[in-house]
């Protein structure tokens, strides 16, 4: 096991298109941390540069303390979780898995020792004899995590593994992942365009967007205190509102948007003076908005009901003010009807101000 | 590792890689271009001789054209060309193998197209076992039939007077029942690939299956019948044996049998057959460079599928 | 119910009006529409109709492959004319006439050779290609054959391979390539017509060792030989510059001679008389030979015929005509005469010596064939290699394999069902071989394969010999039947 460190990782193509710009990660030892970001966000190009199956344009990989950048993928230490698994297959589960051993001239009986138990974690022994076109999606999937078990790498590098499961297998299969990771204490480095999987299983997380690193940080810390309005609206399901207001000029520090009003606390208002800023955009998560009307600083939200989707113990409602729609999720309550005219409010904490501009967070909330 | 030993490292690797990879580069390419050259040679004999006088062949190689261009002439070209529509000649060959090659190839291309539709779009039982013989029709040799047909078409000629053995539409006849077993396998695979759906809906609004074939399947299945006619074109146009077997007597020959017939008399004058050659192959030859691709995909579909 | 935008492109007016689609009934009326795809009051119509389409494939399928397929069988079994039962009479013949034995050995002799190089040179083809930007002019290129007849290619094989090296590329080769290393001398033997060296020694002279000619009587120094020839032609002599023949003086210590063409127009019978109308021969290389047969010197004749040993001590010697002067350099190869076997090493009997011995012939075909399939492997198998998974390679790269290990133990086995199509289909193409070998090789009775015996004997021999011809129809059937069965399993 080992650190894996990236220093202003680039990718340029042939036609002028950056794919990478200048990314710099530090994952630590035993570290499990996810990529994640939109398709086409250069998630994948970094992983396969960390592989050796992307030349480096500039900038480096480190892993452990060396440098990497020229050496071949067979020489870098690393095991990768395809996609679509990418199994041998002519080749049985156990000539799968022991194919990267038999290329290194590993003696026989240890081969079948360390084949053996990855099967036994991956609880595959019973189809050590089939051929991958015998096996079902999941199967396959935990053959091409036992092959890189097996090899006991200095990182595992992983590219969307689940995207191909059905939903139910994915949930299933996300916890195993978990399991792996705890039991092996292995540096774990895992791409996907899923919030919910990196939010559920990562460490740490960063989010790429057209090739730049938004944010690295832990779950709580994207969550909590996004740095911009890319993260902000990226982490959480369902995604956070945004509206644009601005400055009502009464006086108070009062900001005014379609639908939505917001009085700021001290700390906020002070942020927009130092700024500058007549306009701001105001986003709230829908977990916290709550039926009513408090006096006080925080967001009010006026807006007729639209749809109302009953989830259980609460409601996911969609309410229009103007020509905007705002998503809330409040608990369940029979007197939400679809029509009806309902108030919204959050706390000031819960209101997070973007530079309408750089679209940078302006400060914690 | 010091700073410098860690810098120095990258580059010196490098070194190695950049040196390694280029040469087998260039190797490969001139490998290459050596195999492009050798393989156009026979081609570009053939050229030349028909564009050499008769009287050097045997004297010197062709290959001396490139130091001597000006014994190029085209006086072959009149003399084959010069005897006109007269039977047994070039031009006469070329008309009645087109003869042959035209409705031969859309022949197949027509019955094969219905008869893929009635094996992928019918409702009737058996359809698998049905294809899966008519696939197996694939290997049979042409050989087997060869002789059986000739009688069946000298009896068909007994009972109503029309023989077909030793004209036209007695080898058009033959290579259409040769060409079907692919011609209806590659249609096939091809109309597998049309969503059902389609006819369903066509079938709600009310048409008929005849309809349904003409505007909807066909139109379709271009790009696969393309191919199929493409490669029936040329495998008739070139073939040998049968027009061999099935013309006979007749005066008109293919192509193919007047090349032949030129190696069959005593005094092969080799000119006749290069020019002979050459203007056999301009047909196939533009046909094939026009519609490469899907002269390919019928070849592919043939195979690999 | 409004027409789909499908019915009104097939150009369908609207059917009867239906009910609504709040009530879900389905909007269909039986009987009011043209064809229903499926029962009841549809359903039979269009199963008439979709038969109907396959009715001409059938029946003409029935009637030319199907049926004559029988035919054939039981022709098999009938004699020439088809008139009479012989049972397994004709197969018998086949299997004790030698002709149709040695077709056999060729049948095998192909089907051993050819598939294999061809899947060889388009799977080598196929990965050379993978890397190189101009992969699909290369594969044009190699791939335009196939779009010639048979026949075309064969001609042009034949003069290619022709004997005669002013005519065939092959052998003109590889006669620059000899004479490159042993160039033909200035008097070559003309063996092509039946010449050999003893011919031309006249008088004076006699065959030597290796190809030499040598004086017959003893010389010494101070004495002057005359050694005459015959069989040389004027024209060469003209070439070479020589002129009429002048005898020598002796000298003492010194052994000096003539060689002269023994033929003068005046007096064409008389031999061994230098007369002044006869040539000196020039250029000739000579080496005096001391008694125990070793070299004491070599000199050239000059253009009179005329050459001088000089500073010889005494004793008795001999003079040698150089056998390079008479090396006939190449001649060319016999690549498609039949007449040139690779043979096993002796001590059989006649047929099986022919049933094991290879021609040449055969060879020089099957590149020829070679060259116009290759490219037909080649588009397949590169096909196969293009759509292979990309990631279960770069896992075997991740895994820590090489490229030869990779292509080796990953690329090639999941290549393999392409590499079998390739290989059967040309097992198939090359059981009929019957064009090339018609062109190529067209009285060449070494030749023959199945295919074209059959033709021979159904077709070009008068009367037809149909028995024998089905009987061998038969057997060319019967060994592709295995093949039918790996296509269907194939498709399945």
């Amino acid at each position: 096991m080992a650190r894996v460190a990236l220093e202003e990782l680039t990718k340029r193509y042939a036609g002028g298109n950056l794919a990478v710009d200048r990314l710099n990660l530090d994952i630590a030892d035993g570290e499990f941390v996810c990529l994640v970001g939109p398709s086409g966000c250069g998630k994948t190009t970094a992983l396969r540069m960390i592989a050796g199956l992307e030349d480096i344009t500039s900038g480096r990989v480190r892993i452990g303390e060396k440098v990497v950048n020229l050496l071949p993928p067979r020489d870098r230490d690393i095991a990768l979780v395809f996609q679509s698994y990418a199994l041998y297959p002519h080749m049985s589960v156990y000539d799968n898995m022991a194919f990267g051993l038999q290329l290194r001239k590993t003696p026989k009986p240890q081969i079948e020792k360390a084949v053996k138990e990855a099967a036994r974690i991956l609880d595959l022994e019973r189809f050590l004899d089939r051929k991958p076109g015998q096996l079902s999606g999941g199967q396959r999937q935990r053959v091409a995590l036992g092959r890189a078990i097996v090899r006991e790498p200095a990182a595992f590098l992983m590219d969307e593994p689940l995207s191909n499961l059905d939903a139910k297998l994915r949930v299933q299969t996300r916890a195993e992942i978990a399991r792996l990771h705890q039991r092996l204490e292995a540096t774990m480095i895992y791409v996907t365009h899923d919030q919910v999987e990196a939010m559920t299983m990562a460490d740490r997380i960063a989010v790429i967007n057209e090739g730049l690193l938004q944010q690295v940080g832990t779950p709580k810390e994207l969550y909590e205190q996004p740095h911009n309005r890319f993260v902000a609206g990226f982490i959480g399901s369902p995604s956070m509102n945004f509206v644009e207001t601005a400055s009502h000029r009464n006086g108070k520090a009062e900001l005014q948007g379609e639908g939505v009003n917001v009085v700021l606390d001290d700390a906020q208002a002070a942020r927009l003076r130092d700024r500058g800023l007549e306009a701001v955009v105001v986003g709230f998560r829908p977990e916290h908005l709550k039926v009513g009307e408090p006096g006080g600083p925080g967001l009010r939200v006026s807006a007729r009901i639209d749809v109302v989707e009953f989830l259980g113990n609460d409601e996911l409602i969609h309410a229009v003010s103007g020509g905007r729609d705002t998503v809330a999720i409040v608990e369940a309550d029979a007197r939400l009807a679809v029509g009806d005219t309902v108030s919204l409010w959050a706390e000031p904490r819960h209101v997070y101000l973007f530079d309408p501009q750089s679209e940078v967070s302006l400060g914690g909330a | 590792m010091s700073v410098a030993q860690a810098v120095a490292q990258p580059v010196a690797v490098s070194r190695r890689l950049a040196i390694r990879f280029r040469p087998s580069r260039v190797v490969l390419n001139v490998v290459l271009i050596l195999v492009a050259l050798f393989w156009m040679v026979p081609t570009i004999s053939l050229l030349v001789i028909s564009f050499r006088p008769e009287g050097l062949y045997g004297v010197s190689g062709w290959w001396t054209v490139f130091t001597e261009p000006s014994q190029l002439t085209l006086q072959n070209y009149q003399s084959l060309l010069g005897t006109g529509l007269g039977t047994g000649g070039i031009l006469d060959s070329l008309i009645t193998t087109a003869l042959i090659t035209v409705p031969a190839t859309a022949l197949v291309t027509v019955i094969a197209s219905l008869a893929a539709y009635s094996l992928v779009f019918g409702k009737w039982r058996g359809r698998t076992a049905v294809f899966l013989v008519i696939v197996g029709l694939l290997v049979v040799p042409v050989q087997v039939a060869l002789i059986p047909v000739a009688q069946l078409y000298h009896a068909f000629g007994n009972l109503t007077g029309f023989n077909p053995y030793g004209t036209l539409p007695g080898v058009v006849i033959f290579h259409v029942a040769f060409g079907l077993p692919f011609g209806i396998f590659l249609m096939r695979n091809f109309y597998t690939g049309i969503p059902k759906d389609l006819l369903e809906a066509g079938r709600i609004d009310g048409a008929g299956e005849w309809t349904l074939f003409r505007r909807v399947v066909l139109p379709l299945g271009v790009p696969a019948a393309a191919s199929l006619a493409i490669f029936q074109f040329i495998w008739v146009w070139n073939d040998l044996l049968v027009g061999l077997v099935f013309l006979g007597g007749n005066a008109h020959h293919t192509l193919t049998i007047f090349l032949y017939s030129q190696t069959r008399t005593l005094a092969a004058s080799y000119w006749v057959i290069a020019t002979g050659a050459m203007i056999s192959i301009i047909v196939p030859l533009a046909i094939f460079f026009a519609f490469q691709r899907y002269f390919v995909r019928g070849v592919l579909a043939g195979a690999v599928k | 119910m409004a027409v789909s935008a499908l019915g009104r492109r097939l150009g369908l007016r609207r059917a009867v009006a239906t009910p609504s689609p709040d009530l879900g009934t389905p909007a269909v009326g039986v009987g009011q529409m043209a064809d229903v795809g499926r029962p009841p009051g549809g359903g039979w119509r269009s199963h008439l109709g979709s038969l109907a389409f396959l009715a001409p494939a059938a029946i003409w399928l029935l009637v030319i492959v199907a049926y004559p397929l029988i035919g054939t069988i039981r022709n098999s079994f009938y004699d020439n004319s088809s008139t009479q039962f012989v049972g397994l009479g004709n197969y018998k013949t086949i299997f004790s006439t030698a002709d149709i034995l040695v077709s056999f050995r060729n049948n095998v002799i192909w089907v051993v050779v050819f598939p294999f190089l061809v899947t060889f040179l388009g799977l080598v083809f196929a990965v050379l290609t993978e890397r190189v930007r101009w992969a699909t002019a290369f594969k044009t290129i190699i791939f335009m054959p196939i779009a010639f007849s048979a026949t075309a290619s064969a001609l042009v094989w034949n003069s290619i391979m022709d004997v005669d090296p002013h005519v065939g590329m092959v052998n003109a080769t590889l006669q620059t390539i000899n004479d490159w290393f042993s160039p033909p001398g200035l008097y070559p033997v003309n063996t092509g017509a039946g010449q050999t060296l003893s011919e031309l020694a006249s008088t004076g002279l006699g065959a030597g060792a290796n190809g030499t000619l040598v004086s017959k009587a003893p010389v010494s120094p101070g004495q002057s030989v005359q050694l005459g020839m015959l069989g040389i032609s004027p024209a060469t002599l003209q070439l070479v510059g020589a002129q009429k023949a002048v005898i020598p003086a002796s000298a003492s210590g010194a052994v000096t001679g003539l060689v002269w063409r023994d033929f003068s127009p005046t007096n064409p019978t008389a031999r061994g008389r230098v007369f002044a109308d006869e040539d000196g021969i020039a250029g000739l290389r000579v080496t005096l030979l001391s008694s125990s047969g070793n070299s004491v010197g070599s000199t050239t004749t000059d253009a009179h015929g005329d050459f001088t040993f000089s500073g010889v001590s005494p004793g008795a010697y001999r003079v040698q005509l150089d056998s390079s002067n008479f090396s006939s350099g190449f001649t060319g190869i016999y690549w498609l005469s039949g007449t040139q076997n690779i043979d096993p090493t002796s001590g059989l009997n006649q047929t099986a010596q022919a049933l094991l011995s290879i021609p040449l012939v055969d060879l020089s075909m099957i590149i020829a064939y070679l060259w116009i399939w290759a490219g037909f492997a080649m588009v397949i198998i590169g096909a196969g290699l293009a759509a292979l998974n990309r990631e279960v390679l770069e896992a075997a790269r991740i895994d820590g394999a090489n490229e030869w290990q990779t292509f080796r133990r990953v690329t090639m086995p999941m290549l393999a069902p392409v590499l079998v199509v390739v290989f059967v289909t040309m097992v198939i193409n090359v059981l009929k071989i019957f064009d090339i070998i018609l062109n190529m090789a067209p009285s060449v009775s070494q030749a023959n394969t199945l295919a074209t015996s059959l033709y021979n004997l159904g077709f070009a021999s008068s009367p037809p010999a149909n028995g024998l011809a089905s009987a061998i129809a038969v057997i060319l059937f019967v060994l592709v039947v295995p093949v039918i069965y790996i296509n269907l399993r194939r498709i399945r």
